[in-house]
């Protein structure tokens, strides 16, 4: 048995092991000993009642300016009252201490007359979800509100001024489509945790604001601040710095801009405008009327305004220039011509306009009842002429001017860089037969080649196709962003090459189309667009439609100038249910080509209309 | 050979058996102190249920310390196997809490995991005869592998580390293969310079974003380990989130003072401070510093010393290998625990999730621990006999 036992385990081993054991909890020892005795006086004595407060540093937004360099969006500082709501926490249910903070601010609403702004049921979700964070009672305040809180801050524990950036759009409603408009989200938990450690940043919800979120939006830093009982600030840590969002510049001009703006403005129209520069696709102006102003959204979007927007009749919150889908009317003609004479249709074909087009049982009146009388194509596009067009549509057939239809880029989104844009609606046999269940029908062809019936653009659209006409040819991606401030001169661009893509259409035939155009302007119904010492081609169209059994007209302007030169302007102006594409649209065109140009070529202010 | 009550009451450690039923009430008082202001009904009896779990546990604590341990490690493989049968279901079926499966029907098999590989290798070092070599080494990283990597799955990072100290107090205590061992000890300490030391490094400020995001992927951890390791490195950074606990832990223990604040009385827990769902297990020790100040902790540290040194007594006087290395591994599982838990809610230690033995609100662990040290108190009757047939 004896021989069976082996040698033990060392007790030498057993005791060092014991003596580690002694060591390490004597280590813990000395470390209380440290912690609760030595610098005890650190954790409470004086402050008793002291507390960390989380503070957020807000990365500021980036700004927005216009091609000029002036500010279109930009930050102001607001000052808020905010609640740390631990310092005011009481022991026991939670009820109870957002019963506490509830009176404190009723008490701070009389001190400071000023009427409470946070709900009952906003503190309590406050408690219950951000309670590390400061609850904002009071945002944007002013100086003098700031100053009676000052003097009473020692009768409201765990109170504080906070300063918030706030969007502030300088020009009010100017470019309010383009720039869109910033809301706060609310943040939520990261998974894992119960609270979030974030105040609710701006976020981009429309145009610019939301296309350029990601690169507008700063990244905000962090900071610690402790406290003792009567909010004197003993001691700062400081976190992650903030960081500045990046600024944008934008192809727009500011000027052109108003201009534009104003010009639909004055006769409270309903609609809209684009300014492209047919050089390089910038985006020199676009407006859609009726506006609104981001500024009101600022700090925050009531519910009464969003409703009242959202019920508008007007629907200002639609950007018409992009997401507005109307038949182009006359203006489509344009089109029309290259499609004919690229399928071989002669410019010289002359056809006899008695007043109406008749196709079968169909009657489609000219809006020259008497009739043009025999005309060609040049002649037939400075009248305008209904029958003329349907002729020559009917002659070369739908596939053409689809085909040229789609070459000018119509019914496919342009890709310019703002959110919610249209593609409009290019019709073919088999949509109609998919979407109507109805076949094509030789009516279709006609009432396409005059720009009525199926067919949808968007103003932008129609602005990209005056620049094609502008250009002699190519097709420019609307380009809204620049990366460096450059003034719109119209004698030279800024050397860049210009995306663009070529439609394929032969210069001599765009030739004729833009000569049919510079008719228009000088002696056909375009020439309220004219502007002295400035050669401008247009074409102007008036949509008719019935809303509920009224005649109503869109009524359109498409035009580029100079003439004879390079163009350095083209744009494209509706407005809907106007009097006429000559009488309502082309005036805006005038206005903004005398203001673009003044100064710059020769051109008076006081150019206007001729005779 | 059958004991008597009496003969088998005076051969029990009584010093053992005080010191782990004093924690165990102390627990409780401190539990109650810390959940009686939640909110949640369900939560304000986490006293009493810790309670009732010791009440149940001193049956098995007597049960286990009569019955004698030479007979009952021959179920050790059966239990082993049973423990990561239960670790593989666990992973397949366990229920989630704050993004960690650990729970199968209400128990944590990590806690039995570790009882289970104390026990294994205490009969691996300890059998008559037993070889001490390398390749019992080799062995020892398998038995402790298996289910430490499958507790690294759940993910449980402080279960599956606590276990090393542990075995490295038996493989010490046992002499296996010297040389190997503090080979691999030296290894693991190097590999966690080199973790703290490219942490360190991606702060310096030259160092560009991408560079940082690049070496601290070189340290293999998980992002929400990476924080806590930068909390502890850094502790001033980041005091909005992770650093957050550490820093309102270090409040409370230290606002205590020498006497503290008086029973219930504490501030940083029930104001809300401490996070209530943490304040009841791992951060227990400060509601007790709070309350209780440095008094407090000290009479708690001593408890555990008691406890620790009639533990290792036991193994003194046991008369068979397996007896003491079986002591020697409970009484470290029990040093980790106490030790990085407190050093954690004091700063010294980064935070990892370790419960504070007999105190923290754990069942699984209190029944684990109860039943561990019922087998010392067995290893207590019926080592002091030298080992005739196992």
């Amino acid at each position: 048995m004896e021989s069976s036992r082996q040698k033990l385990t060392d007790n030498w081993r057993l005791f060092a092991l014991a003596v580690v054991f002694f060591v390490g909890i004597l280590f813990l020892a000395c470390r209380l000993y440290n912690v609760q005795v030595v610098r005890s006086a650190n954790f409470s004595a004086d402050l008793v009642r002291q507390s960390i407060r989380r503070v957020q540093m807000p990365g500021l937004r980036g700004r927005v300016f216009d091609r000029n360099g002036e500010i279109l969006a930009d930050n102001r500082a607001s000052n808020c009252i905010v609640y740390y709501v631990e310092e005011l926490r009481k022991r026991g249910k939670w009820t109870r201490t957002i019963d506490a903070v509830n009176e404190s601010i009723d008490r701070m609403a009389e001190v400071l007359a000023i009427p409470r702004m946070v709900t009952r049921e906003a503190v309590s979700n406050h408690v219950m979800q951000s309670l590390p964070m400061p609850l904002i009672a009071w945002r944007d305040v002013s100086q003098e509100t700031l100053a009676r809180w000052a003097v009473n801050a020692e009768s409201f524990p765990g109170t504080d001024i906070y300063e918030q950036p706030e969007r502030r759009y300088p020009r009010g409603t100017l470019a309010n489509h383009v720039l869109g408009y910033v809301r706060r989200d609310r943040p939520q938990p990261l998974p894992g945790e119960k609270y979030h450690f974030y105040l609710p940043e701006m976020v981009g919800r429309a145009g610019i604001e939301a296309q350029f979120n990601s690169e507008l939006t700063g990244t905000s830093g962090r900071q610690l601040i402790r406290v003792d009982a009567r909010g004197y600030k003993n001691k700062t840590w400081n976190g992650d710095p903030s960081i500045s969002g990046k600024d944008v510049y934008l192809s727009i001009d500011a000027r052109i801009q108003e201009v534009l703006e104003h010009a639909l403005a004055k006769e409270n129209y309903v609609g809209a405008g684009v300014v492209i520069d047919p050089r390089n696709g910038d985006i020199l102006a676009m407006a859609s009327a009726p506006a609104y102003d981001p500024n009101r959204f600022v700090p925050f979007l009531s519910t009464g305004l969003w409703r009242s927007l959202n019920e508008d009749p007007g629907i200002p919150l639609l950007n018409r220039a992009i997401q507005g889908r109307y038949a182009p009317g006359s203006t489509f003609k344009t089109i029309t011509s290259i499609a004919a004479l690229q399928a071989g249709f002669s410019a010289d074909t002359v056809y006899d306009c008695t007043g109406a087009f008749t196709l079968g049982t169909m009657r489609l009146r000219c809006w020259d009842g008497y009739g043009h009388g025999p005309i060609a194509l040049r002649k037939a596009i400075e009248q305008s002429c209904n029958a003329y067009f349907c002729n020559m549509g009917y002659t070369v057939g739908y596939e053409a001017i689809r085909k040229a239809a789609e070459e000018a880029g119509l019914g496919r989104k342009t890709g310019i860089t703002l959110p919610g844009e249209s593609a409009g609606v290019l019709p073919s046999p088999e949509w109609k037969e998919k979407t109507l269940h109805q076949r094509w029908m030789p009516g279709d062809t006609c009432h396409a080649s005059i720009g009525q019936g199926l067919l949808l653009t968007t103003p932008l659209q129609m602005a990209v196709v005056a620049g094609i006409f502008a250009n002699g040819g190519k097709r420019m991606t609307p380009r809204l962003r620049i990366e460096a401030p450059v003034k719109w001169d119209p004698d030279l661009t800024d050397g860049k090459r210009p995306e663009g893509e070529e439609t394929g259409w032969p210069k001599e035939l765009v030739d004729i189309v833009r000569a049919g155009m510079r008719d228009v302007a000088t002696s056909g119904s375009g020439r309220r667009a004219q502007v002295e010492g400035l050669e401008i081609a247009a074409k102007t169209g008036t949509a008719e439609f019935d809303v509920r059994g009224e005649r109503r007209k869109n009524t359109w302007v498409i035009a580029f100038a100079p003439y004879d030169r390079e163009a350095s302007m083209a744009l494209a102006v509706i407005v809907e249910n106007g009097e006429s594409g000559g009488l309502t649209a082309a005036p805006i065109a005038h206005d903004v080509f005398a203001a673009a140009f003044a100064g710059k070529t020769a051109v008076s202010e006081e150019g206007g209309l001729p005779e | 050979m059958k004991k008597t009550v009496s003969n088998l009451l005076r051969n029990m450690s009584p010093t053992l058996f005080l010191s782990m039923t004093a924690l165990i009430v102390i627990g409780a008082l401190f539990i109650y102190s810390a959940c009686s202001l939640r909110e949640d009904a369900s939560l304000q009896k986490l006293h009493l249920q810790h309670l009732m779990m010791g009440a149940v546990g001193l049956f098995v604590y007597f049960a286990s310390a009569s019955a004698n341990y030479r007979s009952l490690f021959r179920w050790r493989w059966f239990f082993y196997a049973a423990t990561l049968a239960l670790l593989v279901l666990v992973l397949a079926i366990g229920s989630s809490r704050m993004g960690a499966k650990r729970w199968l029907f209400g128990i944590q098999p990590s806690e039995l995991a570790k009882l289970a590989v104390i026990i294994v290798l205490a009969r691996l070092y300890g059998r008559p005869g037993a070889r001490r070599g390398i390749g019992t080494f080799l062995l020892t990283l398998l038995i402790a592998g298996v289910p430490a990597v499958l507790v690294l799955l759940q993910p449980d990072l402080g279960t599956a580390l606590v276990i090393v100290p542990t075995i490295f107090a038996m493989l010490f205590a046992a002499k296996v293969a010297p040389r190997a061992v503090w080979g691999f000890a030296g290894t693991a300490v190097l590999a966690a310079s080199v973790v703290l030391g490219l942490l360190l490094y991606a702060d310096r400020p030259d160092v560009t974003p991408e560079k940082r995001a690049k070496i601290i992927r070189m340290t293999g951890l998980r992002p929400h380990q990476v924080r806590r390791l930068q909390v502890f490195l850094f502790p001033d950074r980041d005091l909005h989130g992770s650093g957050y606990n550490r820093w309102q832990s270090e409040i409370a223990v230290g606002s205590g003072g020498a006497w503290g604040k008086g029973f219930g009385k504490g501030e940083q827990y029930s104001l809300g401070y401490l996070p209530p769902s943490i304040s009841t297990n791992d951060f227990i020790f400060s509601v007790l510093a709070e309350e209780a100040g440095f008094a407090g902790s000290l009479m708690v540290l001593l408890l555990f010393l008691g406890l620790l040194w009639s533990g290792t007594g036991v193994a003194f006087r046991c008369q068979d290998d397996t007896g003491r290395l079986y002591c020697v591994g409970v009484m470290a599982l029990v040093f980790s625990h106490t030790f990085v838990n407190i050093a954690m809610t004091i700063g010294v230690m980064p935070i990892t999730g370790l419960p504070l033995p007999f105190i923290s609100y754990g069942r699984t662990f209190l029944l684990t621990l109860m039943v561990a040290l019922g087998l010392v108190q067995s290893v207590s009757v019926y080592g002091q006999e030298p080992e005739e047939r196992f």
